[in-house]
């Protein structure tokens, strides 16, 4: 090992002496800025992973669309499950409607499901809180359980939905009567914006409400496990006309992911903050020790040290308290990623606010999910940072000579 | 007659002090054959300290060549292998032990072995630390603690120790101690020593006594 490292790390850790205080706040404090960013950016991942299962698992991971509407669907989802990679898909039409129950309105998205074959794309049965989707047919409907709330409606009550078309021809003055569905599921996706904004109907229903005869507005696909989402979608555009484009779900929802991502990215760089600050903290604990160390920095270079090899002893010293901070700051972020419901249904019982939580995030616990990647990100970016606090006392100590340090008092 | 160890020709050295100027050496001359020991004495103030960095090739004269064997490298990677120091406030890293602090020398010259480790215990014994080598500077008393330094001065096999009142802080007796074992160890290794000091009794001791004033070094 050369001795400028070895000298670094007897310097931060010496032997048979209390760990130096200044090298216990430096490291501390990048482990707090570390152990934040993992568990902030672990529960941001939660959020995303936790959407991602619910829009895969209720649309699949890819989704068919045409310019207008899919006149000969049936031949189109035979075409689409020819394709290898391919599970099964299922046609939908969706349009938003006006949804009233004792005059109280909402305006939902109503997707009309292909009751033979939603069960090979999607696992929406699973989100079913009350009733059954089993129970649905032309005359019924699915409503997500904030909609629901907000109107007061619930399994067995009769609600009536006006769509466009309905509205269109009321306006032209030609009597023309909402249809009358009832209620025979609520649906519960734990988003609050998905469950406060979709109704779920047949085909059939949907495309009588929206006046689109026998066609579909689209087709929901189910790949197998191990086929990328764009891959899929690329292999079954390869064998779509040119009207009917396929989109994977990242593609569908880009905004919304896009608006996700840039909140993680907001928060990921405020909070990176902490870190810099930490590093600031190095910087000056280094700059002591030079000022601290001055005679034993001229004793190394009359020992016959280069300047550089001086400044690789304290830059070094900025990377071990970066490393040691980043790992310390990892056990700390995960561990409370691990007791973090524990943390949070305390915090919520002691403010005995554990119905609003559940009200506003429809949550009742927090979802975690780190990539590797983050954590790569955040080692990386730690460890360069810390190193580069220790860049400026390095260049004080390499700067100084011999005579002058060993002649300082 | 062989190349001196140690050669200074013509060294000037001035200081600025605001507007003023201080002309500390004035012209020294200073041969060093191989084993020779050399003391210099000299008031407060009178330039010893700053003719040992010279000639130690931690300062640039203003006039004047120093040469070690003949050459006029004394950079630091020369300096590392040629020279030894010792100095008042013995400089040890505090961080390190006694055999760390003495190896660290070799350290520097970039060639740890086997072998470097068991001279490092050798010196140890030869001053008289084997039982303490695993003790921090702390724990070490002002003469054990200049004993590892002059351990560690010897570890790289110098041609030429510069020592710069190596007893200064030492009581009379340890300090004596301490001048016996330099000038034995240089004797045996054949190395040449440059001792500044203000003790006539330890510059005696030398093969030649040196007295620097009014910035020329003079014999004493």
């Amino acid at each position: 090992m050369p001795w400028y490292l070895h000298l670094a790390l007897r310097q931060l850790f010496p032997t048979g002496r209390k760990f130096p205080f200044f090298t216990l706040i430096s490291t501390l404090g990048v482990a707090l800025g570390v152990g934040l960013l993992v568990v902030v950016m672990g529960v941001m991942g939660g959020f995303e992973y936790q959407i991602r299962h619910i829009i895969v698992d209720t649309e699949g991971e890819v989704q068919v669309v045409a310019r207008s509407s899919i006149a000969d669907y049936p031949a189109v989802v035979r075409k689409i499950e020819a394709v290898p990679g391919v599970v099964a898909a299922t046609p939908f039409a969706g349009d938003p409607v006006l949804i009233m129950f004792h005059d109280k309105p909402v305006f939902p998205m109503l997707r009309g499901l292909d009751l033979g074959s939603i069960d090979k794309v999607t696992q929406l049965g699973s989100y079913i809180i009350a009733g059954s989707l089993d129970a649905l047919d032309d005359d019924s409907i699915v409503l997500s359980d904030q909609l629901a709330n907000s109107i007061g409606a619930t399994v067995g009550d009769t609600v009536e939905v006006y769509s466009p078309l309905i509205i269109q021809k009321m306006s032209a003055d030609s009597v023309f009567l909402p249809r009358q569905v009832l209620v025979v599921g609520i649906l519960h996706k734990g988003h609050q914006q998905l469950d406060s904004s979709t109704a779920y109907g047949t085909l059939r229903l949907t495309q009588d409400l929206f006046g689109i005869g026998t066609t579909a507005q689209g087709i929901d696909v189910r790949l197998a496990p191990g086929v990328g989402d764009e891959e899929g979608a690329r292999r079954i555009n390869a064998v779509l006309p040119g009207d009917i484009r396929a989109l994977s779900w990242e593609t569908s929802f880009s905004d919304f992911l896009w608006v996700l991502n840039l909140e993680r990215s907001m928060i990921f760089f405020l909070l990176l903050f902490i870190v810099i600050v930490a590093a600031f903290s190095v910087t000056s604990s280094l700059l002591i020790s030079v000022v601290r160390k001055t005679r034993e920095i001229g004793l190394l270079g009359a020992l016959g040290a280069r300047p550089r090899q001086v400044a690789a002893c304290f830059c070094a010293q900025g990377l071990l308290i970066g490393t040691l901070g980043t790992v310390a700051g990892l056990g700390l972020g995960f561990g409370m990623l691990a007791i973090r419901n524990d943390v949070l249904r305390g915090v919520t019982r002691l403010l005995n606010k554990q119905d609003v939580f559940e009200r506003f995030y429809q949550f009742t616990e927090l979802p975690s999910h780190t990539s590797g990647s983050t954590v790569a990100l955040i080692v990386v970016l730690t460890i360069v940072i810390s190193t580069l606090a220790g860049l400026f006392p390095a260049w004080r100590a390499a700067r100084l000579k011999p005579v002058e340090a060993l002649r300082s008092e | 007659m062989s190349e001196p160890v140690l050669s200074a020709r013509g060294i000037r050295k001035s200081f600025k002090s605001g507007e003023s100027v201080l002309e500390v050496l004035r012209g020294v001359d200073l041969d060093v054959a191989a084993g020779e020991s050399v003391s210099i004495r000299g008031e407060s103030g009178s330039g010893k300290s700053t003719l040992l960095n010279l000639l130690a090739g931690l300062d640039a004269p203003d006039a004047g060549t120093v040469t070690w064997a003949g050459s006029d490298d004394t950079g630091a990677d020369r300096r590392a292998a040629y020279l030894g120091m010792v100095f008042q406030a013995f400089y040890l890293v505090p961080e390190l032990d006694a055999f760390n602090n003495v190896l660290l020398a070799r350290r520097i010259l970039g060639k740890v072995d086997g072998a470097a480790r068991t001279r490092a215990s050798e010196l140890l014994a030869q001053v008289g630390l084997s039982g303490r080598s695993h003790h921090l500077p702390m724990q070490l008393s002002g003469g054990e603690r200049q004993r590892v330094a002059l351990a560690r001065a010897l570890m790289n096999r110098p041609s030429l120790i510069v020592a710069d009142e190596p007893t200064g802080n030492l009581d009379e007796k340890t300090g004596n101690e301490v001048i016996e074992l330099l000038l034995g160890l240089c004797a045996s290794a054949n190395t040449a020593l440059v001792l500044v000091t203000h003790n006539g009794a330890h510059a005696a001791k030398t093969r030649r006594s040196l007295l620097m004033a009014s910035g020329v070094l003079g014999a004493a």
